[in-house]
């Protein structure tokens, strides 16, 4: 499955990267253009529906992710995306179209009806940290390692998206069974994984809006707990996760009425740290907890 | 005709393998739960389930252990528990799987300790038993059964029921309402299992009271309660796939009126963003979901993101892409000529429905 040659792809950062969460999309420009993979903008791509207009109007959802998927398929290239939400909601909708010839042909009528080129089914919906264990490799990774992270203890938060229902990611998604690909990076930059309950939980974004108390006592929960884990920064593939569980620690502290405390960052900004790649490039100014004390009590860019 | 109920041997052959099971013990005095891990060591096979190991250690080592079980055969949902970090039925669960994973079935590799304990959400009455009275309770508040009314069709297709034959399917082991991340931070959340029956019902053409359902079904607790994290579609050891059927009922919700709820509101207000801006409208789906006064009550958080740097603009020009007039025109289409575009499941065989 899939059409992209070498390391080309149709880049799809998603609406947070493109606006609260820039610093995740600078930080997996500027790793990805360090190890050669190339992420070529998507000039006509809108926002995936984000699971929210799929469950007012599928249909409108599926034709608005298939016009996205024949804008990649004329570029003759995968997409890769950085954001979980984007992810789930394309494979779920690849998932099907490749699976119901019939459903795809009736999507296409309204894509031509539209005046859009008919989706073929042919892409695959990758996301950045798959492309940096699968296709880059560990050994690679390594050679690019300018600032080892003297085992720093890393949370990993996965975020729900990038892996159920594994049905379509088809144990891609490496977590209760594929490769573990946040703590492969982690391993590969020199850090320490962190195991705790959370890992693999909901960061609450999704219902933020409308259970606002219940979000900030989920997130901050994840938070607090990788840090009496011992985690001395967390990291998430997600802008999403990275904006419930790091913008929005500070008020989970006061929901809690405890102090957490945890630098989180995308994990794209942590290997942009290891890379020896500067703050402003990574966009450390925008965390809402500076991870700098934590750095340099690891001797990291000392 | 019944084969001879297979055992685990007593005794472990000379090749067996042994594994430990590390199982959370608990006992309650009056209110006071009081547990502690237990190790026991146990010998298995290739064909040792996590159901025949508990047999074999509550027959040979400890027959104070306690668990519930009964059909041995993913049929009765009585032996739900949480097992190496995820709720499954035990009797579907090979020892083996857990030790060395099974991709195919989603079981990641854990090692030579088995790690077990009740199912979570739920008050721990003995070692692995839970109350499941809540978790009915639920069920039971939901009227599980169609009722006469003036919505009643009388003309059933085979068709309608490819709505109804995957939840029919739910044994009521509890595994999804024990994965279940929205139950954790509101007990009072109906649940998959529940909203999953509530689905068979809505979609059930004989149901007589379908808008009174869904009218329900859009209040606290219901289906705008659920985060969306899929854990109960993969905890489901009979593919009822829960999430996929509170989902359709949001879109049921919707269709019927209940768009007065914010979570409604919300996933109403992107569709008509992503023609206008191409990409959400952060501001502006805040409005639509939270109202005016709700907006000012986000005032905090708008200036704690501003600190940084973090200023969402209600106008992001920069972000728009080409060709807006296409996803108009998909809408438009899709107006005019609507698909049902479901997802259906196959008649599961005698009973189902």
């Amino acid at each position: 499955m899939g059409i992209s040659t070498g390391l080309n792809y149709a880049y799809y950062p998603g609406c947070a990267a493109k606006q609260i969460q820039k610093e995740a999309d600078w930080s997996a420009r500027a790793i990805s253009k360090q190890l050669g993979i190339q992420l070529n903008d998507m000039p006509r791509a809108t926002c995936c529906g984000a699971g929210n207009v799929q469950e007012h109007d599928l249909a409108a959802g599926l034709a608005l992710n298939a016009r996205i998927f024949s804008e990649a398929e004329e570029m003759g290239m995968d997409i890769v995306t950085i954001c979980n939400t984007c992810l789930q909601t394309f494979t779920y909708a690849n998932h099907r179209f490749q699976h119901e010839p019939e459903l795809l042909a009736d999507i296409n009528k309204v894509l031509v009806k539209a005046g859009v080129r008919p989706y073929q089914g042919t892409i695959d919906v990758k996301h950045l940290t798959w492309v940096l264990v699968d296709e880059i490799g560990v050994e690679k990774l390594k050679s690019h390692i300018k600032n080892p992270l003297n085992d720093l203890k890393v949370a990993p938060f996965y975020g729900c998206h990038a892996m159920r229902p594994n049905e379509i990611f088809q144990g891609r998604g490496g977590t209760v069974n594929g490769p573990k690909y946040l703590e492969t990076l982690i391993a590969t930059m020199g850090g320490q994984s962190v195991d705790y309950y959370g890992k693999d939980k909901c960061c609450g974004f999704h219902y933020m809006l409308a259970h606002e108390k219940e979000f900030l006592s989920m997130s901050g929960g994840h938070s607090l707990e990788a840090k009496n884990a011992g985690a001395d920064v967390m990291v998430s593939p997600c802008t999403l996760c990275d904006f419930a569980l790091g913008a929005y620690q500070s008020r989970s502290e006061k929901a809690l009425g405890q102090k957490i405390g945890l630098p989180e960052m995308n994990i794209a900004q942590l290997v942009g740290v290891a890379f020896g790649l500067d703050d402003k490039t990574l966009g450390m100014s925008r965390l809402h907890q500076d991870p700098t004390p934590a750095f340099r009590a690891h001797n990291i860019r000392a | 005709m019944q084969a001879a109920v297979a055992k685990t041997p007593a005794k472990a052959p000379p090749a067996a393998r042994k594994v430990t099971f590390r199982i959370l013990r608990g006992t309650l005095v009056g209110d006071q739960l009081t547990q502690k891990n237990q190790d026991f060591e146990v010998p298995y096979d290739d064909s040792t389930t996590v159901l025949g190991a508990l047999e074999w250690v509550k027959g040979e080592l400890d027959g104070s252990l306690t668990f519930r079980r009964s059909c041995r055969a993913s049929i009765c949902g009585s032996c739900g528990m949480y097992i190496n970090g995820r709720s499954r039925l035990a009797c579907k669960t090979k020892v083996k799987d857990l030790i060395y994973g099974n991709e195919a079935k989603n079981i990641a590799a854990g090692g030579e300790v088995v790690v077990i304990s009740p199912q979570l959400n739920q008050p721990v009455l003995k070692d692995l038993v839970v109350d499941i009275h809540p978790f009915y309770e639920k069920v039971e508040v939901l009227k599980p059964y169609v009722q006469d009314g003036p919505e009643k069709e009388a003309h059933v297709t085979k068709d309608s029921f490819s709505q109804v034959n995957m939840v029919s399917n739910c044994i009521m082991c509890g595994n999804c309402y024990s994965d279940c991340t929205a139950m954790v931070e509101n007990p009072s959340f109906l649940g998959p299992a529940a909203l999953a029956k509530a689905y068979r019902f809505v979609a059930d053409p004989r149901e007589g009271d379908k808008t009174d359902r869904l009218k329900a079904l859009s209040e606290d607790n219901g289906v705008w309660d659920c985060t969306r994290c899929g854990m109960c579609i993969d905890a489901c050891p009979k593919g009822v796939a829960p999430m996929e059927a509170i989902v359709k009922l949001r879109a049921l919700a919707i269709e019927a009126g209940n768009t007065h709820v914010k979570g409604a509101k919300k996933s109403m207000g992107l569709k008509g963003e992503i023609a206008t801006w191409g990409v959400v409208n952060e501001p502006l789906m805040m409005l639509n979901a939270l109202g005016p006064i709700g907006v000012l009550g986000q005032l905090g958080n708008a200036l704690n993101l501003m600190k940084k740097g973090k200023v969402p603009s209600p106008l992001p020009f920069e972000h728009r892409p080409e060709g807006l007039a296409e996803v108009k025109a998909i809408y438009k289409e899709l107006e005019e000529n609507p698909l049902d575009v479901r997802t259906r499941a196959e008649d599961s065989g005698p009973g189902a429905g």
